[in-house]
């Protein structure tokens, strides 16, 4: 029975159907034998069908929802009779608290240890998004989501950039059609949490610097 | 972090806190959307209720009696019952326009699999963060666990003994409830 807690151990990645083919055998070769592990992998089995049929029913609303749900909700009557400069305040406060958390570990998401909210220049005031950033590994990946960006046009493109003062280092560069939107994923180094602002310009030649056609920008908050 | 429970979050949400309001929407939109799309069958639709729903949680949660219903179940029937209007607002605009009736099973949720699953969203949101993270990796991005150890820099006999332990603890939370 030395083999039984490394068996157990192994019953979760069992019952998802998760094990080598050779550890499947194991597992079932122990639980031939052994009544308790029949046993917890039977309850095992009753979460993960719960879980599974969760997932399955779980889909990944558009990612500007949110922002949407936030600003429609209506503000409580107390906050009226506020002073309209404390308003502001606060507001600009509360909007940078709100989007701070939008992708705070959750159900759906996950494991970023940074994210921006994006808001737009006079080029496209209608563009939102926002930037996360996780660990990979060694290393750190951006996910960028961004919407009501103006189409490309021939030869031209968008840059991600991680900016610090009048440094910038770019950490990718897109096109978006016509639907104005993107999601994408670019590898950055392990310190790219580390930089206060992120920024997105339209480029239109192979200069590596930064042009000054602004269309995004946010601040990075630790999360 | 520690997570913070939903029933604390809801008093947030009652004071006004917005940061508390969009914490819940991370935890149950995509569950209030997938409903949205599985009932009411389009996006927008889905949309739609997901932006009720959660101005109903904001309007509402004053009166949301946590010794009555955990949030999970309270969020559930709103949601629940502002399908059901949706369904109806679309079975006569659908019935005025063609007069024919609407192909429509009429109720939201007759095998109460919805509501089990509000309530695994809740056991799940209870989980440790270490936890919660191994099963959203796996059932929710559909990760391996070898893929699961490379993205968390995790070993890869951790991950499994860690998935075990955490649908274990997520099995004895359901059990509590139920």
């Amino acid at each position: 029975m030395s083999e039984h807690p490394d068996i157990r151990d192994l019953l979760g990645p069992y019952v998802m159907g998760a094990l080598e083919p050779h550890e499947e055998r194991e597992v079932e070769d122990h639980l031939e034998r052994c009544a308790s592990c029949r046993e917890e992998a039977r309850e095992l089995r009753l979460a993960h069908e719960r879980l599974a049929d969760l997932a399955y029913n779980v889909e990944s609303p558009p990612p500007d929802l949110k922002v949407r749900v936030v600003a429609r909700i209506p503000r409580r009557e107390a906050r009226r009779r506020v002073p309209s400069w404390v308003t502001a305040v606060a507001a600009a406060f509360c909007v940078l608290a709100v989007l701070a958390v939008l992708l705070t570990p959750d159900l759906f998401g996950g494991g970023a240890l940074a994210s921006a909210d994006l808001s737009p220049t006079d080029r496209a005031p209608e563009a939102g998004g926002e930037v996360s950033i996780r660990g990979v590994g060694e290393n750190m990946e951006m996910r960028l989501e961004a919407w009501g960006l103006p189409p490309c046009k021939r030869e031209q493109y968008y840059e991600l950039w991680l900016v610090e003062g009048d440094d910038r280092v770019s950490a990718g560069s897109f096109t978006v059609g016509r639907s104005g939107r993107v999601d994408v994923r670019f590898n950055a180094p392990s310190f790219a949490d580390s930089y206060p602002k992120v920024g997105i310009t339209a480029e239109h030649d192979k200069d590596p610097r930064a042009s000054d056609t602004k269309m995004l920008s946010g601040e990075l908050h630790e999360l | 972090m520690d997570r913070v429970e939903d029933e604390v979050l809801v008093r947030r949400v009652a004071s006004g806190d917005e940061r508390a309001l969009a914490e819940l929407y991370d935890r149950y939109a995509g569950l209030v959307y997938g409903t949205g799309m599985r009932y009411l069958g389009d996006r927008e639709t889905a949309e739609e209720l997901v932006q009720d729903v959660f101005t109903s949680v904001w309007k509402n949660a004053a009166g949301f009696d946590p010794a009555r219903a955990s949030f999970a179940t309270w969020v559930y029937r709103i949601t629940r019952n502002r399908a059901t209007d949706l369904i109806r607002r679309r079975k006569a605009r659908v019935q005025t326009v063609d007069d024919q009736p609407f192909r429509e099973s009429g109720e939201t949720d007759p095998s109460g699999e919805l509501s089990r699953n509000f309530d695994v969203a809740a056991a799940l949101s209870r989980l440790s963060p270490a936890h919660r993270e191994v099963l959203v990796l796996a059932y929710f991005h559909g990760f391996s666990q070898r893929e699961i150890s490379d993205r968390t820099a995790t070993p890869l006999g951790t991950v499994k003994s860690r998935t075990t332990a955490a649908l274990r603890a997520l099995r004895e939370i359901m059990s509590l409830d139920e």
